[in-house]
């Protein structure tokens, strides 16, 4: 679904730890109701970008478009007011904390006296978990206690519940069973349909194939290769992610005449 | 050898004696090694020493052992190897110093036990004569309360003192014991000599004895004001109470009437004496050599050592004055707050 | 926070079955209720050890006391060690601010002007607020470990505690603020301990009522009245037996009834606030997820190294408290107030098992005074009580690794 505005650009970003140049001039553009693979080997560049454009780490240099606008982003609080949210490979929620309170991190519901309101966000962390999973009961269990893909659905959840409208999603399966996984991939294609768009990290290529419109790769920093995902074949972007050019000879999948 | 050559060397060898002689006496260095310089009274004891060690051509260096005893071994260690001629101690653990003593002694470094009691052979014993404050403090307080319930708030459980204090004490007060006029209630060490402990201490000694107490016989000032603090917590200040150092805050609570008695020390006699003898040992001079000094062994173990056993003074309403002539503490802290029924020196 | 465990079906009403389910309805938390257990049995113990003087009014206002000093500081540890970190140096700050407060009061500003005693608990307070910013600033902005920063402390703000009189001790304090330790006439006395009673039954009451009401309006199941009321009973028979206790000990020689103890009262409101502040506010909240995951709360944009310097500077202030009512209490200022205080704080907080919880902290705070307490008035050496008390945190603290391990 490509309209005019890109809901996100990244312009030549930058990024070095030290001597190594973690991010090198790196652009990509996100269009609202598509998701954007992001692929590459392990020390790519993939999540220092991602977390750039989230708020937890600063660009040395670069710029970033939301809707057309120029906005600066120095923390996640930023991030979140330009409509972001991320969903971190490692969850980012607070072991001892129940689901709601991790749903609310930083962003807590308070009463008319400026204190806490649990039950308020009690409501609203079960309206939006039980959309997501109605088996999702104890939600008033630290999250330590909680299975693995109750753990996503709370990420999730924080997700959806601030209204994204561009989503980060870093290695979402990687730690769910089948079901689980297919509960995520539903999701996912459910949030497009909204509207929503999303940049995928993921290394699981039956994943990418299914989930994402288009991808881009990134070796050594570099973005090696932007592609529709009708464009390649499974082939073709392990030759990106490894040799981080295109096989000899290459032309777009759905335009060659041998299927 | 040609007594031609042998004269020049000999004078020469005597000449060198004889230098190193003068050099000695004029680099004399005496170590002082104390226990826990945080307790309030020995930066007096210290500015007497000086200024005697001082008078006397010797030079002062000094560590704080901050309560450890441990570290204490190293202090002793470390002013023998700063290049003392002669130490001061003041023990933090008697037994557990020994072993500092007897390197100091190997290196004939004479070894001065300073106030508190190192009981080893060959360690000068320089002292108030502990067991005579314990009964000025028991004496004090019995001729106020000859009858009743009695308390006793003792020292550091850690600090010999805290026995010949008590001994001290126990002397005076048995007979009225053995006789049924006295009665000990309450018994407690006060860990670390603090206010704090003894505070708690005697409130919990009244709770079980429903405030049935008649005189509280503690063993320093600073144990006595936190047994005046629990006193007063109900009702009670005025009840004899006894202590030892004379503290300022002790001496105004002596004026008050809180306090009984505080047996005074005077800790710049105690540091100037120290000073003094710690630089005729220095100077080679034998323990029984010192003036004054007499054999003495009133420790557990019996060992016989010199001592010298400064007299202390009891100080109480009466003789308030001499603290004050004596230029230890102004009238104006002495008298601070005294309205009702002011003792003589406060008129 | 503390999770309320989980209801397993969200109809209007729970009905209970068997003790268990009894208490996850009631909301008890286990730990919390094996903790007073625990402090019901040492009192028990200690009464009849003590022939029946351990229960008495007399004590049990002296015991409060006695603790109050500890628990006050044991709030602000809560929070420091929820954080992941720890404060050695509590009691050697607590010394030295009271080493100041009382050579203010006494040597520098005239004793006995109206203005003396309360500029000096401001700026002792303040004191030790810098000292806690001093502190949290090497720990979180300088990324020194805690351990370290405090060991410091503890080493350096003893030292200044000597060096603020060279040692002297110093005293009396103000006849005013003598009250502020408690003391003969360092109570409210007996109308006011009603007043204060009856004023916390009614804020518990509203509390009770508007937390079942906006239980109700969100659709979620609430106890039983039955319970409601039963638990609410409970809390009231707790409040009206305190205030009993403290007004049935009377002054020396008289019927006037003490009341409630100025340390106690301060020490009933730090633990208001500083529950409030770890339980209801966001600040509370975050500091929980800091310790829960200190990556997760950064990537939620939670300022942790801000946080860190505040828990930090809450801490010095609760010091700076202490030791006004320490030195109130002693009626002097003595340079080795608060030495080896920093045990009995986190030794008091580790008993409640380092949850978070002040009521925790409290209780634990409350279990090794009332040993202490017991075992003097047993007449028991102070070297055995040291052996003592250092098993029972032990013990204490291997039950609650037992207990964790069973969840």
């Amino acid at each position: 679904m490509d309209t005019a505005t890109p809901l996100v650009e990244m312009k030549h970003i930058h990024k070095r730890f030290g001597g190594v140049h973690a991010v090198d001039d790196v652009s990509i553009d996100l269009y609202p109701g598509e998701v954007v693979g992001v692929l590459g080997h392990n020390g790519a560049g993939k999540s220092v970008l991602l977390t750039m454009l989230s708020g937890a780490l600063p660009m040395d240099q670069g710029e970033i478009r939301i809707n057309g606008r120029k906005v600066d982003i120095h923390s996640p609080r930023d991030a979140q007011a330009c409509g972001i949210e991320t969903i971190y490979q490692t969850l980012a929620l607070a072991d001892n904390l129940n689901a709601p309170a991790n749903l609310f991190l930083g962003r807590e519901l308070k009463t008319r006296w400026g204190t806490l309101d649990d039950d308020a966000m009690e409501a609203e962390a079960r309206e939006v978990l039980q959309r997501l999973n109605p088996n999702f009961t104890n939600i008033n269990d630290a999250v330590v206690n909680m299975s693995g893909g109750q753990r996503q659905v709370v990420a999730i959840g924080r997700a959806i519940y601030f209204n994204a409208r561009i989503l980060i999603m870093d290695e979402p399966t990687a730690a769910l069973g089948p079901s689980e996984t297919q509960m995520v991939t539903d999701l996912t294609k459910q949030l497009r349909a909204e509207g929503i768009g999303i940049f995928l990290i993921s290394h699981d290529m039956h994943d990418v194939f299914d989930l994402c419109d288009r991808i881009m790769v990134m070796k050594n920093g570099r973005n090696v290769g932007t592609h529709r995902i009708e464009e390649v074949s499974k082939d073709d972007v392990l030759s990106l992610i490894i040799m981080g050019q295109l096989p000899d000879g290459w032309e777009p999948r759905n335009k060659r005449t041998d299927a | 050898m040609k007594l031609s050559k042998l004269i020049p060397v000999l004078a020469l060898g005597v000449t060198m004696t004889v230098a190193a002689q003068i050099a000695a006496a004029a680099d004399l260095v005496v170590g002082v090694s104390w226990s826990n310089f945080q307790e309030e009274r020995w930066k007096t004891d210290e500015a007497a020493m000086k200024s005697a060690l001082d008078a006397g051509g010797a030079k002062y260096i000094s560590s704080d052992a901050g309560g450890s005893a441990e570290k204490q071994l190293a202090d002793v260690e470390s002013l023998i190897a700063r290049g003392a001629n002669a130490i001061i101690i003041l023990a933090w653990d008697a037994d557990a110093v020994l072993p500092a003593v007897a390197k100091a002694q190997a290196e004939g470094i004479p070894v001065l036990g300073y106030d508190r009691l190192i009981e080893a052979p060959g360690v000068f014993y320089l002292t108030f004569d502990n067991v005579e404050v314990g009964r000025m403090q028991a004496r004090a307080v019995y001729k106020v309360q000859p009858k009743g319930n009695y308390v006793y708030i003792k020292g550091a459980p850690t600090d010999p003192n805290a026995d010949f204090l008590h001994g001290g004490q126990v002397e005076i007060l048995k007979a009225a014991i053995d006789k049924g006029d006295i009665k000990i209630v309450g018994e407690q060490y006060t860990d670390g000599w603090k206010p704090e402990n003894a505070q708690r201490n005697m409130e919990q000694i009244l709770t079980a004895n429903n405030n049935k107490v008649d005189a509280v016989v503690a063993s320093n000032d600073g144990t006595a004001g936190g047994v005046v603090a629990a006193l007063t917590a109900q009702g009670m200040e005025g009840t004899p109470v006894s202590g030892q150092d004379g503290d300022h805050a002790a001496l105004n609570r002596v004026a008050r009437g809180w306090q009984t008695v505080s047996v005074w020390k005077d800790a710049r006699a105690l540091g100037k004496a120290a000073g003094d003898i710690a630089v005729q040992l220095a100077k080679g001079m034998k323990g029984s050599e010192v003036k004054g000094a007499i054999k003495w062994s009133g420790g557990a173990k019996g060992v016989k050592m010199d001592a010298i056993l400064l007299a202390p003074v009891p100080i109480t309403r009466d003789n308030l004055n001499v603290v004050i002539d004596a230029g230890w503490v102004s009238k104006a802290v002495v008298c601070q707050g005294v309205t009702k029924n002011p003792p003589a020196a406060c008129k | 926070m503390k999770a309320p465990p989980s209801k397993t079906t969200r109809a209007k009403t729970d009905a209970p079955s068997g003790i268990m389910a009894l208490i996850r309805t009631a909301e008890i938390d286990t730990r919390m209720l094996t903790m007073v257990t625990v402090l019901i049995g040492i009192w028990i113990a200690m009464d009849l050890l003590t022939q029946g003087l351990f229960m008495t009014s007399r004590n049990l206002y002296n015991l409060a006391v006695q603790s109050s000093v500890v628990a006050i500081m044991a709030t602000g540890m809560v929070l420091v060690i929820v954080a992941r970190h720890i404060d050695l140096s509590v009691g050697s700050v607590m010394g030295f601010t009271g080493m100041v407060i009382a050579w203010l009061q006494v040597d520098v500003f005239p004793l006995g002007a109206a203005w003396n005693w309360p500029s000096t608990v401001l700026l002792g307070l303040m004191l030790g607020a810098m000292i806690g910013a001093w502190q949290g600033y090497w720990i979180s902005y300088r990324a020194i470990p805690a351990f370290v920063v405090t060991l410091g402390g503890l080493l350096m703000f003893r030292g200044f505690a000597f060096l603020v009189t060279d040692g002297r001790t110093v005293a009396p304090m103000d006849a005013t603020y003598q009250l502020l330790g408690g003391g003969i006439d360092g109570s409210i006395g007996a109308t006011w301990s009603w007043i204060c009673g009856l004023v916390a039954i009614a804020i518990l009451g509203l509390l009770t009522i508007r937390q079942r009401n906006s239980r109700t309006a969100h659709g979620f199941s609430v106890k039983p009245m039955w319970m409601e009321i039963a638990l609410f009973a409970m809390w009231v028979a707790v409040i009206i037996g305190f205030v009993m206790v403290m007004n049935s000990y009377t002054k020396p020689r008289s019927d006037i009834a003490r009341g409630i103890p100025v340390p106690v009262l301060a020490l009933i409101g730090v633990v208001l606030v500083m529950n409030m502040i770890a339980r209801r506010t966001s600040f509370g909240r975050h500091v929980f997820a800091m310790g829960g995951n200190p990556q997760a709360a950064e990537l939620t944009g939670i300022d942790v190294k801000k946080m860190t310097l505040i828990i930090f500077v809450v801490m010095g202030i609760l010091c700076g408290i202490a030791a006004v009512i320490t030195t109130a209490r002693l009626n002097a200022g003595a340079n080795s107030m608060g030495q080896l205080a920093e045990l009995s704080v986190i030794g008091g907080t580790s008993l409640a098992g380092g949850v978070g919880s002040i009521a925790g902290a409290i209780l634990g705070a409350v279990i090794m005074q009332s040993l202490e307490n017991g075992m003097v008035l047993m007449g028991v050496s102070s070297a055995m009580r040291q052996v003592v008390i250092g098993l029972v945190l032990l013990i204490a603290v291997w039950f609650d690794t037992l207990y964790k391990q069973s969840r």
